[in-house]
């Protein structure tokens, strides 16, 4: 393999570019990393946390289960106390609530599918069980389909952890530092004009979250991105009651008791994105939807106060799962970005193939489900 | 189909009832506007004139004592109050708490478990100042509480202190509540000023003609103090309070010597800042005020508040007003001026009319002719160091200064970063009591010229229920399109954000 193809420069330093980082870097690569804003700035640490095989998109699924692996053992990736300090909680588990006649059947249809795809990690649960495991359910719930395995981690925290890893690896970052433009250089490989001089490396990978597609048009290639802002609603500390993370089926409902006691309210709630200022704004008006689903679901928790709402940035496919893999004709720039909304948990596993793919030059049979060439073929606007 | 924008429920909507919002109120409902005004307590009169009403109709004995001892300052509130209830066109609606307000006009109101937004097509705020957090080693302790706290019970809830009295602090306010106290035949142990001779003479040097006034009045709270017999200290430092479950006594430095005083109850008060609350959050410019030691809105002389939003998130012209002394510290007459000049100001942009009269103008001056006297001879005093590492800063997470300092050092040097990293400032409180000792350590840290602005504020900046966010009503149709990230995974093709970006 000729040497500049050891050199990579990844934009974006945020959960996925550090991971990947940190693969290559233990693997002997040279690798830059470069943030517009300060490493971890955008999603990657603003996220719920949600560690989570459950409802997965079965084309993710593997990835998935990758990951969930990485987690359950962070301790040989990142080390003992980095590990630590993540706060990985895994096997409080997943639940989803079927609120109606149409969610259970979906919920049933679910678990026929996954035997038939001989996988096992998620069960179903009858509306006693159901209740049993969350107290305060109302009477309403048919049943649920639970993943006992899953949790939750501290996306800050751990968004810092891979960064601090990637960097005892060998990676440079470079914070507040804007790409201005890409060039293929003759022969192979990437020269970056950025806003704090130039860079160049044998292969580019674009980890640039909420701005992936604007990246993938400096290299004159189009992928289908929305930027949007999915906003977070927090309460005031209750009593604990609930260890499971609870998710809706066709209900915008996402909830957690944090280890403080506040409730943790998601749901997939969009807010208004303003990515050209970095920055974004919990709407209000959009919030009823997730609090009423709430308190469908739990309507004991109609005086429990909200206190503050949060958002940030992120991207997402029209087909609702990541690009992975590189771009169209360019095996030297890849794209890794689009996760929407549920990035978090796949970026160990994405650290992992992604970075053995390069290393390999060979794209790994896991990413097939997520070229961004399955845009092309007809369907794209 | 294009959506069209709500309709302005009001040609004004006013945050507070005290005098400045009174007094804009009256102005704007005279000139024929439609008006809402929203107000957290159950009757009008602001933190001045609280529960002047009913005190005026109690003829007990009591009810007249406390009139008496509560003096002429706060009676004279009583004609603005007839005023604005005379006026039927004013939709007045209490006991309603403000948790948003947007650059467009848009205010976000709870009453009870309802909830939901209003629509004006100009927006004043009149939601007046906040005493000024001071972080002292004890102050969380039951038996610590602030002199505007103690002056709420005295006028709405009737109540008198009990036992070993202290109050430390400065400003106007906390010699009249001493007066105050004194006169409902409560004999505080000790007033300890923070403030020193020195400042009151140097202080000198501003007074102006129109500052002799209050002046006499300051004057005449410490003659009859020390006629009484109340004992009084200058220049009181390194405040402390001490107790198992609530505080037993104080301690503090004066003339370099420590001295302890057994204590019920200690009232504290270092003097009073604007909110910044609702202007923060609704993205409005905010600058350092080096000498009050606080935030205050940047505003034009009528009001006028500056967004530092993003263009697509601002309102072109800004329909935000600011008055009374959540502009400027002014005290109550100073209000009622600017309160004036606001509503002007407002009848101006509704009709572009001739805006605020000279003669208007010119009496907000004469009011806050005084301040110059008044800031130079009351200066920060209990919050003029910075807490030492064992002190509480955040009360909400139980943060202390060292927790904060610790942070900072290791990294986490701007506002919002911080917040992330430690929660300081997530809580009930919203940063109200926080933000601006989290504000000075982070720029003792880190050598800054400048105090650091504010944390980002986002709504709710106060507490709504689950209950009443789920049954928000007047929301937007334009912001309710439904966008929501879907996890079902066969649904893709129900997806709602599948729309492909250009």
């Amino acid at each position: 393999m000729p040497r500049q193809n050891e050199t990579a420069l990844i934009i974006g330093a945020g959960l996925q570019g550090c991971s990947i980082a940190l693969f290559l870097a233990r693997a002997g690569w040279n690798v830059t990393l470069l943030d517009k804003n300060v490493a971890g700035r955008h999603a990657s640490s603003v996220n719920a946390g949600g560690l989570r095989t459950l409802m997965r998109d079965w084309r993710e699924y593997p990835l998935s289960e990758l990951a969930m692996e990485h987690w359950r053992h962070l301790d040989r990736l990142i080390g003992a106390k980095a590990a630590e300090s993540c706060e990985v909680r895994l096997g409080v588990g997943q639940i989803a609530v079927a609120l109606d006649e149409a969610e259970m059947s979906w919920t049933l249809g679910r678990v026929q599918e996954m035997e038939r795809r001989g996988l096992g990690a998620e069960e179903l649960l009858s509306a006693t069980e159901v209740r049993k495991m969350l107290p305060g359910l109302t009477d309403q719930a048919l049943g649920g389909l639970v993943s006992r395995g899953d949790g939750h981690a501290n996306p800050a925290a751990s968004t810092r952890a891979f960064r601090q890893a990637a960097m005892a690896a060998g990676a440079k970052i470079v914070e507040n530092c804007r790409v201005l433009g890409l060039e293929r250089l003759p022969g192979g490989g990437w020269s970056i004009t950025a806003s704090s001089g130039q860079y160049e490396a044998g292969v580019l990978v674009n980890c640039a979250g909420a701005w992936g597609a604007e990246v993938a048009a400096m290299a004159g290639q189009t992928l289908p991105l929305k930027v949007v802002a999915p906003s977070m609603i927090v309460t005031a500390r209750t009593q604990p009651f609930l260890e499971p993370v609870v998710i809706g089926i066709d209900r915008p409902l996402s909830f957690k008791q944090s280890a403080v006691g506040s409730l943790v309210i998601g749901g997939g709630i969009l807010g208004k994105p303003c990515a050209d200022h970095d920055t974004s704004f919990t709407v209000m008006d959009r919030m009823p939807e997730g609090a009423a689903a709430t308190l469908e679901a739990f309507p004991a928790l109609a005086h429990v106060p909200v206190l503050r709402t949060w958002t940030g940035l992120e991207g997402a496919t029209p087909d609702g799962i990541p690009v992975i893999g590189p771009g169209d004709g360019t095996p030297d720039l890849w794209h890794v970005f689009g996760f929407c909304g549920h990035g978090f948990q796949l970026s160990p596993a994405v650290g992992d193939v992604v970075g053995r793919s390069l290393v390999s030059g060979t794209v790994d049979p896991l990413l097939a489900p997520f070229s961004g060439r399955r845009f092309n073929a007809g369907d794209a606007a | 189909m294009t959506i069209n924008a709500p309709l302005p429920d009001a040609d004004v909507i006013i945050i507070g009832c005290g005098p400045a919002g009174m007094t804009a109120a009256v102005e704007l409902a005279e000139a024929g506007r439609s008006v809402i005004v929203l107000d957290m307590q159950p009757t009008p009169g602001g933190q001045i004139f609280r529960n002047l009403e009913a005190n005026l109709c109690d003829t007990s004995l009591a009810g007249q004592s406390l009139l008496a001892a509560l003096g002429p300052a706060y009676r004279a509130g009583a004609d603005l109050i007839q005023r604005f209830k005379a006026c039927s066109s004013i939709d007045y609606r209490p006991q309603t708490t403000v948790w948003e307000v947007r650059p467009d006009g848009t205010v976000g109101w709870l009453q009870g478990m309802n909830a939901g937004y209003v629509r004006g097509r100009q927006v004043l705020l009149a939601h007046g100042a906040m005493e000024r957090p001071v972080p002292f080693p004890g102050w969380t302790l039951p038996g610590v509480m602030t002199a505007g706290a103690v002056q709420t019970l005295l006028k709405a809830g009737h109540l008198k202190p009990r036992g070993n009295i202290v109050l430390a602090g400065t400003g106007p306010l906390l010699l009249l509540l001493a007066n105050q106290l004194h006169q409902l035949g409560v004999k505080p142990a000790l007033v300890g000023r923070t403030d020193r001779l020195s400042d009151n003479v140097r202080a000198a040097r501003h007074l102006r003609p129109d500052g002799l006034i209050p002046l006499v009045k300051g004057l005449g709270w410490l003659g009859r103090l020390k006629l009484a017999g109340v004992k009084s200290v200058t220049g009181l430092e390194n405040l402390a309070a001490h107790g198992a479950q609530s505080v037993e006594s104080v301690s503090f430095t004066v003339g370099g010597k420590r001295r302890t005083l057994p204590c019920d109850l200690l009232i504290v008060h270092d003097g009073i800042v604007p909110a910044i609350d609702i202007p923060n959050a609704a993205g409005l410019r905010l600058q350092w005020d080096g000498p009050n030691a606080s935030w205050r809105p940047a505003t034009t002389p009528d009001g006028l508040g500056a967004s530092t939003l993003p263009p697509e998130m601002s309102a072109e012209p800004c329909v935000l007003r600011i008055t009374g002394d959540a502009r400027k510290i002014g005290g109550a007459d100073a209000a009622m001026a600017h309160g004036r000049v606001a509503a002007q100001a407002i009848l101006a942009a509704l009709d572009h009319g001739a805006g605020p009269s000279a003669e208007a103008l010119r009496a907000v001056g004469k009011a806050l002719s005084v301040r110059p006297f008044l800031d130079a001879a009351f200066p920060p005093g209990l919050a003029q160091a910075l807490p030492d590492d064992d002190t509480i800063v955040c009360r909400c997470e139980e943060l202390t200064a060292g927790d904060l300092r610790a942070k900072i050092r290791s990294g986490f040097r701007n506002m919002d970063a911080l917040r992330g990293e430690t929660r300081c400032g997530m809580g009930p409180c919203q940063g109200r009591s926080c933000m601006v000792t989290a504000a000075r350590l982070l720029q003792d840290e880190t050598r800054a010229a400048d105090c650091p602005p504010t944390f980002r504020g986002r709504p709710p900046i106060r507490p709504i229920p689950l209950g009443a966010v789920a049954a928000l009503s007047g929301l937007d149709p334009r912001a309710t399109i439904r966008l929501t990230l879907e996890d079902k995974p066969e649904n893709a093709s129900e997806d709602t954000v599948d729309a492909p970006a250009e």
